[in-house]
């Protein structure tokens, strides 16, 4: 036994000493190395090396992280954190209050950058609050429709054009979307991600919360109207596939995003809401052989608003290398980040006046994407998400996920669960400022301030 | 009958210690000195990795500590622990913690009669422990990944499966939605813990319990069970056997007190390990949904936690989980107690 | 029921179980063979062969080195597990000494707290030992068992006391009982102490997730759940990683079986 354990040992030993050689060297001596976390795919890739080729003292290599702002708090609670991070909608508040964003709205400043002025509307509450800036927007999203030019081939019916109405749109949908005897639907007139119900809660002139943050008001008679619709799409009109006729159609073990390869395989669908973004994935012609494609602007009921998102990219406070950080967010906001992104299809560049390019409009490389306006409309035309500040994003998510889970497997009406979802948020957000005494500080003085009538 | 009971006791050894303490005359110090460079090693790294990040965490339990810096800190007693017993969101998952244990019995039964059957001599049992123990050397995330798409209520091979036999024998049955249903075997309600019968089916949670039964059956517990088999004495069961005791008669009065140290130690993990379990299902499967139904507790501890930030909240709910598992293995330990020396 | 259809049920039930447990595996390995567009169709085999499937797994990502990292860390951890587990175990089952039960006690009680409970501290501590994003903040955390303790102190009860009181009685020392005579005796606890360990290493994946930064240090769960991320929705590409991630466990399943076997030959306790 004694001779097992010795020589299991004296393996490891020479074990550990390979591992020690193979461990790769610094990867250029005399660069600050910038750790950047963020979700790793080609597109951040080519981000970072448009950097690494033109920066003298800096280098930035990638955390992938995808797991949220969890890794990223952790590792700064410990004093380790990235000194540069992305973050999705809602952490703003977050990051704020948990001392994890630099305030870099002077730095920026001083350098010739206004966020505030020059990027995306929409996307500005992922990284602005109260004139204080502390981040850049990475990239900007708003949905249009994308088309399957070959269903609409088949079918003679000519490609839509935008603007046009829900109801405009409910006829086609309808034409394109086929059933064999069984009543299985073969070929569907939309695809929509589910998480994009803001989208209808706003077209409907709704909010999720009032204008102040101090009320969850998804139960108001335009949201129920707006997720109504939303859900007729699946079960009055049947245009959209359920749930269970979605999964059926999912490319096995996809989930997430696997929309995108349910409108980019075979001729499922003749039309899907997304992003400019999905394009990294359907420009892949060995993926996606057969699809022909173009887009067209998504419809709106009574306000021209589409739902707009993106990310950011914040310092870490307690970085040591926060003015090499910066120079990493000063490319973000520079010419050569922006064509980039545009070039990449990664959403569109944050900082708008890079967009409005003839190469963004049409690039030679891409002769099928003929019609690159319509993002941009998009864009213009796009809202950011109502987020509160007297409530956790997270803990609000799950409660509205809950409800809207019900209600995209129609097994709850959408007043009961949208009224239900408003008290449960209302609840959530009572016990959050009962938990903060700051906020509910700034919770009395808006009320104190607003006239009792609209109460 | 003509088992004696003598050969039915316990194994033997586990009277060792106390032998060995009657007849000794050692100092209680020098029995330290000696026990001490055996125990230490793993002492320490208990205490540090284990033991002390415990304490720490128990410490938290009682405070507010919240990483968004704006909630100032402070001792909150038992503020956590009066929030949490009206927390609905706790009570939910808490059910459906509960709920995932529906599968142990099942899943330890099966690992005895597997070990049993292999522990016959037969040609080829190699060849059946080796395919039998395939589901638990998987890593987990791979076999996640797997079973979301086995279960595909659609093009799935497990409703393909079900729908030809349905098909095949006219049953007319309706194949479950498996991971997008909300329904279940008792029908617990969605929104509260409450039976309200409009749930009855199969749904996400038994998909993954499921899962759970195939993956743990001929796993860990199996190759338990085995290694306790081969420990039981073959003179006892050849003895019994050659007495003209029924297979059933020798297992139940030889095997089964034998398999007892075992049988415990299994029953006892399993439930420490269901308690607080159901965390990369739900991160890897469901995200915790369809509307909240396959959340266990550590799961919302962990989105409490690192997605919400109520650190010290998230840390009472935990010492809560523990303080249910605890309970439980306090009563095994009890019950346990009664078949089994230690 | 005579010997021979017994033996026959006996057949039939085990290769109908066998069946159950292999096929899910059997539509993995044939899915990784597979071209996206077919993975979701129901006929079992491909229809064109795509063994490149597996070439691509390496070309989109550094998988060799995820191996390497998964087997060198569950290595060290399941060495060292074993080592501290079998000598604690033995301090447990086999000597007497002051204040035994209550730290056993203790062991035991830890090993109910949700591993959630601890992950911060322990994160705080690798900080302040300098082990983030290395090998060791992989293997030295995980490395001090008090479940191995608890199995191995099991599997130790079950020696018959008469053996090392004989050793006892020929004035050998606790550390010639323990290497001569207990450990031999536990070998089959041991091995499935190191099959458990090893597994549970190989296959972790929370704490890596928070604490390795570096890309050369990613270990096989970390590297799936990157691969999954950011190539998309390649379920055929994902199938064939997952089952370069089995084999190893296979390999030293079916290598460990000949240990086992022999344990059962020998664990008999004739003695």
């Amino acid at each position: 036994m004694k001779a097992v354990f010795t020589g299991a040992f004296v393996i490891l030993l020479l074990l550990s000493a390979m591992a020690w050689s193979i461990l790769p060297k610094p990867v250029e001596a005399g660069k600050t190395q910038i750790i950047w976390a963020s979700d790793d795919n080609p597109a951040r890739r080519g981000q970072i090396d448009g950097f690494n080729k033109i920066a003298t003292d800096a280098h930035v290599s990638l955390d992938p992280n995808n797991t949220g702002l969890q890794k990223v708090v952790v590792q700064s609670l410990a004093g380790v954190g990235p000194d540069v991070f992305d973050s999705g909608d809602g952490t703003l508040n977050v990051l704020i209050d948990a001392d994890l964003a630099w305030d870099v709205t002077d730095e920026l400043k001083k350098r010739g950058v206004d966020i505030e002025k020059d990027s995306w509307k929409a996307i500005q509450t992922y990284c602005v609050r109260e004139g204080r800036v502390y981040g850049i927007p990475s990239n900007a999203a708003a949905n249009a429709l994308f088309i399957n030019k070959t269903i609409f081939d088949q079918q003679g019916i000519p490609y839509p054009n935008g603007p046009w109405k829900w109801s405009e749109f409910l006829p086609i949908a309808q034409k394109m979307t086929i059933r064999d005897d069984k009543g299985r639907a073969t070929q569907f007139g939309l695809l929509i991600d589910w998480w994009l119900w803001p989208q209808f809660v706003i077209q409907w002139g709704g909010r999720i919360y009032s204008e102040d943050g101090t009320k969850c008001v998804i139960d108001s008679p335009e949201a129920i109207a707006g997720i109504q619709f939303l859900h007729d799409l699946i079960y009055k009109y049947k245009v959209m596939p359920s749930p269970v006729e979605e999964a059926a159609m999912a490319t096995q073990g996809g989930w997430g995003s696997g929309t995108i390869t349910q409108f980019g395989e075979g001729q499922k669908a003749a039309m899907a809401m997304g992003g400019r973004w999905w394009l990294c994935t359907l420009r892949n012609k060995k993926q996606f052989p057969d699809l022909k494609m173009t887009v067209c602007e998504a419809p709106y009921f009574n306000r021209r608003v589409f739902y707009g998102y993106g990310r950011a990219t914040f310092i870490n406070k307690a970085s040591p290398r926060r003015e090499d950080a910066l120079k990493f967010l000063l490319y973000m906001a520079g010419p050569n980040y922006n064509a980039l992104i545009n070039k990449q299809a990664d959403a569109l560049a944050p900082i708008i006046k890079y967009c409005y390019k003839p190469e963004v409009l049409f690039d030679p490389e891409f002769p099928e994407e003929d019609k690159n306006q319509v993002w941009l409309d998009a864009m213009r035309y796009a809202e950011p998400t109502p987020t509160s500040p007297f409530v956790n994003y997270q803990a609000a998510q799950r409660i509205l996920t809950r409800q809207l889970d019900l209600v995209k497997n129609d097994q709850k009406l959408v007043p009961d669960a949208l009224r239900d979802a408003a008290r449960e948020v209302n609840a959530e957000i009572q016990k959050t400022i009962a938990r903060n005494p700051s906020l509910k500080a700034k919770y009395d003085a808006i009320l104190a301030k607003r006239p009792v009538a609209t109460l | 009958m003509s088992v004696t009971p003598t050969a039915m006791r316990p194994p033997v050894a586990a009277d060792a210690p106390r032998t060995v303490a009657k007849r000794s005359s050692r100092s209680d110090w020098r029995r330290l000195w000696q026990a001490a460079p055996f125990v230490l090693p793993n002492l320490l790294g208990f205490l540090v990795f284990t033991a002390g990040p415990v304490l720490f965490s128990f410490a938290i339990a009682f405070t507010n500590w919240d990483l968004q810096r704006s909630v100032p800190f402070r001792w909150s007693g038992w503020e956590n622990f009066s929030v949490l017993m009206a927390d609905k969101d706790f009570w939910l998952y808490f059910a459906n913690t509960v709920y995932f244990l529906l599968g142990m019995p099942v899943a330890i039964a099966g690992s005895l009669a597997l070990a049993l059957l292999l522990s016959q001599k037969l040609k080829g049992v190699v060849i059946y422990r080796t395919l039998f123990y395939l589901p638990s050397f998987t890593s987990g995330v791979a076999l996640m990944i797997l079973w979301k798409a086995l279960y595909n209520p659609d093009f799935g091979p497990v409703n393909a499966v079900i729908n030809s036999v349905s098909d095949f024998l006219h049953l007319g049955v309706k194949a479950p939605q498996w991971l997008l249903s909300t329904a279940n075997l008792v029908g617990l309600d969605v929104e509260k813990v409450a039976f309200t019968g409009k749930q009855f089916g199969l749904g996400a949670r038994d998909a993954i319990i499921i899962m759970g039964v195939w993956t743990a059956i001929g796993g860990s517990n199996m190759l338990l069970y085995l290694a306790a088999l081969t420990n039981v004495p073959q003179e006892l069961t050849e003895a019994a056997e050659l007495d003209g005791a029924t297979n059933w008669q020798v297992f139940r009065n030889v095997t089964w007190p034998q398999l007892a140290p075992t049988t415990f130690f299994i029953v006892v993990m399993s439930f420490i390990g269901g308690l607080q379990g159901g965390f990369e299902q739900a991160r890897v499967m469901t995200n915790g949904g369809p509307a909240g139904t396959t959340t266990t507790l550590s799961y919302y501890i962990y989105n409490k936690a690192f997605e919400e930030f109520q650190i010290g909240y998230a840390s009472a709910v935990s010492w809560v989980l523990f303080s249910i598992i605890f309970a439980v293995t306090v009563l095994n330990w009890k019950f346990g107690n009664k078949e089994t020396t230690y | 029921m005579s010997k021979p259809v017994k033996t026959i049920l006996a057949y039939v039930l085990l290769t109908a179980l066998a069946l159950t447990m292999l096929l899910p595996f059997l539509w993995m390995v044939l899915a990784s063979f597979k071209s996206l567009a077919e993975v979701e169709k129901l006929n079992p085999f491909p229809t064109i062969w795509h063994p490149e499937n597996y070439l691509s797994v390496f070309q989109q990502v550094p998988f060799a080195r995820y191996y390497f990292n998964s087997v060198f860390v569950a290595s060290w951890v399941t060495f060292l597990t074993c080592l501290t587990s079998a000598m604690a175990a033995f301090a447990f089952a086999r000597l007497r000494w002051p204040g035994r039960d209550k730290v056993f006690q203790l062991y035991l009680a830890t090993m109910m707290i949700p591993g959630v409970v601890t992950m911060i501290p322990n994160y705080t501590l690798m900080v302040k030992l300098q082990l983030l994003d290395s090998y060791a903040g992989l293997i030295i955390p995980a490395a001090f068992s008090a479940f191995g303790t608890f199995l191995m102190r099991q599997f130790m009860l079950t020696v018959p006391s008469a053996l090392d009181e004989a050793a006892e009685m020929d004035g050998a020392s606790p550390w010639q009982i323990f290497w001569d005579v207990i450990l031999p005796m536990a070998r089959p606890g041991l091995i499935t102490l190191a099959i458990f360990t090893f597994m549970g290493n190989y296959g972790s994946f929370f704490w890596p997730l928070i604490l390795i930064k570096s890309e050369h240090l990613r270990t096989l769960p970390i590297g799936m759940l990157f691969f999954d991320t950011v190539y998309g929705r390649q379920t055929n590409l994902i199938m064939a990683a997952s089952v370069m991630n089995i084999i190893p466990l296979i390999v030293i399943f079916v290598v460990s079986q000949k240990f086992l076997v022999q344990g059962i030959q020998m664990g008999a306790v004739k003695g």
